[in-house]
């Protein structure tokens, strides 16, 4: 069974999508697009899919591609991943996805307005798709996570759902908060150092 | 927090605003929260106050004299 796209005029990742889409339900299918983007996503989407692709140029910088399942050559693969969108960036690395707050506020220049940043920032954390396994707090950050700091019960949700926080001991000492965390546990420079050195990725806000 | 909360949310047109009237209504034990403003609502200045619909007149009157508020909307969860 074929199909035939006509992605002209599509942005990426829209030709690739499709085409995934397509590929799920048959065997060949040629798709048409009219940028380079698309053609080496589509080829790159092809090799991890196990796909043969005969590909024509023809007038006005139109490719048509026709791709054909090896039947042998079942990969399994995410192909998803074939594009190289920003939008559609797998995320890369091996290894848990950590938040570091090395200060109580998001940004340098006007602390005011740094704090107001990192109450929003910590706030939407809840909401994103991809949520943080660990969250680190050093220097000022661990402010953050004191029993009356303003972003507190967002920090004690994003505790219960399975986020870890390690909040820096000689830092609670340091600021005199010793008995006043009321999110994560205090931690030490081993587990910080650890955590952050086996990051698959590292946010600074 | 109770998940199934509706809430009213302040919005400003700036900033600085909203640094103003949080500080006012911390003073004044008004419960309240900066969040971002939400996706729904457009506002340039990105951050609002959130409070609970029953604290909706006290904000008011804390805020009115001092701060102009551009809109006070209800959050429909």
């Amino acid at each position: 069974m074929s199909e035939l796209i006509n992605a002209k005029g599509l942005a990426c990742p829209e030709p690739v999508v499709l085409t995934k889409k397509a590929l799920d339900s048959h065997d060949e299918v040629t798709i048409v697009v009219d940028n380079e983007a698309a053609r080496e996503n589509i080829k790159r989407l092809a090799a991890s899919s196990g796909c043969m692709v005969d590909m024509t140029e023809e007038a006005g910088g139109v490719f048509r591609m026709h791709l054909m399942k090896q039947q042998d050559k079942q990969t399994g693969k995410d192909t998803a991943s074939g594009c190289l969108c920003p939008e559609d960036m797998p995320i890369s690395a091996h290894g848990p996805t950590v938040f570091v707050f090395t200060s109580n506020v998001m940004g340098y220049g006007n602390d005011g307005l740094g704090t107001v940043l990192m109450k929003a920032f910590i706030h939407t954390a809840l909401d994103l798709d991809k949520k943080p396994d660990i969250m680190v707090f050093y220097n000022t950050g661990v402010k953050l996570a004191a029993s009356d700091s303003d972003v507190i019960d967002d920090l004690k949700a994003l505790q219960e759902k399975g986020v870890k926080m390690l909040i820096c001991g000689t830092c609670v000492n340091f600021f005199d908060l010793t008995g006043k965390i009321g999110a994560g546990n205090i931690s030490n420079m081993y587990d910080i150092a650890g955590t952050l050195t086996t990051a698959g990725r590292i946010v600074k806000p | 927090m109770k998940a199934d909360q509706n809430y009213c949310v302040a919005l400003f047109d700036s900033v600085s605003h909203v640094m103003k009237a949080e500080k006012i209504l911390k003073n004044a034990d008004i419960p309240h929260k900066l969040i971002p403003v939400p996706r729904s609502i457009s506002s340039d200045c990105g951050v609002c106050l959130r409070f609970l619909p029953e604290q909706k007149d006290a904000v008011i009157e804390a805020l009115e004299s001092n701060i102009d508020i551009s809109e006070i909307r209800e959050l429909l969860l």
